[in-house]
């Protein structure tokens, strides 16, 4: 159960139409380090064309650029980051970041978290892990370029995270996943039903744990870069029936959960989580959780 | 103690940074400034905590972007802005031109370091001047020796 005709038919199943997709480059202003800094001005006086995205607070679509965006003085002192556009979203759905005590449960290479701590305005503590030593340096190097001061990480899988001890305001699962051809243009070939399988198995344990470190009245923001509902709907399904959870409304980009999935019915709240189908973003799902039922 | 390597490097600037010797950590000789709220919570088994300084490696210690763009708010630190074609090819790991120096700050003796700005008073990295930085608008020769730039964060990925 592998290849591109087999995931076509499957996206049709789910209501969606396959189409190729060119994802165009996206930068994040880091609001905080670029205050007062005229960024767009300075960008566009080094050639870069940019054009704001509407559903994202601080992001650029690049339209084009005489320079490398990756490589400019501002890039290097840490005034933007790359970020594609879905990407940006799941961080911008918590409430109240000011001063919190927020785990990163997946957090390499760091887009997220630096996205994070300029909204944490570098107050409170981030707790990041990731369990490759490799993909770990490369976000050191990323909290150091955007000068990230709140920030502790670790080596450890996530699945360990609630070894910590800590109890967190705000979760951010960002989880390890299939990814999506929109990315990846080897996926098809590269992928089968049981990569989707064992992914959605190891996110559900990722979930199962963070549960336990989560605040009574904390947030947790899960989300995917996968279209394959067993590890987007299926499992927010599943998680709301063993782990207690509830799923908040979120106001963002893209459309309604599905609350079918080849012909077996979900939790119809499982609609207030969002679907991005590949166009003017990557593909993505992202949802908000809760406990259920704890009275504050 | 380890960390004199980092207050050495300091002082080289020609400042005084008032880091609480109680919030630096040093792990496997990379050095962290922590804050309150990280402090108690910090074990032996963290990869990265709250500010890193930089490293000391065989006597010698190698600060971090964070740390000099520290020093460079400090107003006594010898800091040396750069023209804008200058700054890019400091970036770039190139040197820096007497004809490409715009103002200083600080002392500027041969032989001490300065940290390196742009037009915008952002700091660039820092150098070792090799010679006389003012004078001749037209001086061609190297004035400042690029020791560490951020460029460093591309050369890193490599």
């Amino acid at each position: 159960m592998s290849g591109k005709d087999f995931f076509i038919d499957r996206y049709q199943q789910l209501g969606w139409k396959y189409r190729e997709t060119k994802l165009r480059q996206t930068i994040r202003i880091n609001e905080t380090n670029a205050k007062g800094k005229n960024l767009v001005d300075r960008l566009e006086h080094l050639g870069v064309s940019l054009e704001k995205i509407p559903f994202l607070k601080s992001g650029y679509w690049v339209q084009s650029s005489k320079v490398s965006v990756g490589a400019t003085a501002e890039y290097l002192l840490g005034f933007y980051s790359i970020q594609e556009a879905a990407a940006q979203i799941p961080v911008s759905l918590f409430t109240r970041l000011k001063g919190k005590f927020v785990l990163d449960a997946s957090a390499a290479p760091g887009g997220k978290t630096v996205q994070l701590a300029n909204l944490m305005e570098n107050t409170g503590i981030i707790v990041a892990l990731d369990v490759e030593k490799r993909r770990l340096s490369a976000l050191s190097n990323h909290l150091e370029r955007c000068h990230v001061r709140n920030t502790l990480v670790y080596l450890l899988d996530a699945r360990l995270s609630s070894n910590l001890k800590f109890k967190f305001h705000r979760i951010l699962i960002d989880a390890p996943c299939s990814g999506n051809f929109a990315s990846d243009p080897v996926w098809f070939k590269n992928r089968t039903l049981k990569d989707v399988e064992r992914n959605s198995a190891l996110q559900r344990q990722i979930l199962t744990k963070a549960v336990e470190c989560l605040a009574d009245d904390g947030e947790l923001i899960y989300s995917t870069c996968s279209l394959e509902p067993e590890e987007d709907e299926l499992n927010i399904d599943w998680a709301i029936k063993n782990l207690k959870l509830s799923i908040e409304e979120i106001s963002c980009h893209g459309e309604k959960g599905l609350t079918e999935i080849f012909g077996t019915k979900l939790d119809p709240l499982v609609e207030r989580c969002k679907r991005l189908w590949p166009g003017e973003t990557q593909g993505f799902f992202v949802c908000k959780l809760k406990k259920r039922g704890v009275v504050l | 103690m380890k960390a004199a390597s980092l207050f050495n490097f300091i002082s080289q600037f020609n400042v005084q940074v008032a880091l609480n010797p109680e919030l630096i950590f040093e792990k496997n000789g990379r050095f962290f400034l922590l804050n309150d709220l990280i402090k108690p919570l910090v074990n032996r088994d963290f990869f990265y905590a709250g500010v890193y300084l930089g490293k000391a490696k065989a006597g010698k210690f190698f600060p971090s972007f964070i740390l000099l763009s520290l020093l460079a708010k400090e107003g006594q630190a010898n800091r040396i802005v750069i023209d804008r074609k200058s700054a890019w090819l400091f970036i770039c790991g190139r040197d820096v031109l007497r004809k490409s120096i715009v103002r200083i700050h600080g002392q500027a003796k041969k032989g001490t370091n300065t940290l390196v700005l742009n037009e915008f008073g952002e700091c660039l990295g820092f150098g070792r001047i090799l010679g006389k930085v003012t004078g001749l608008i037209l001086g061609n020769e190297i004035a400042i020796r690029n020791v560490s730039d951020i460029g460093d964060f591309l050369r890193r990925e490599r």
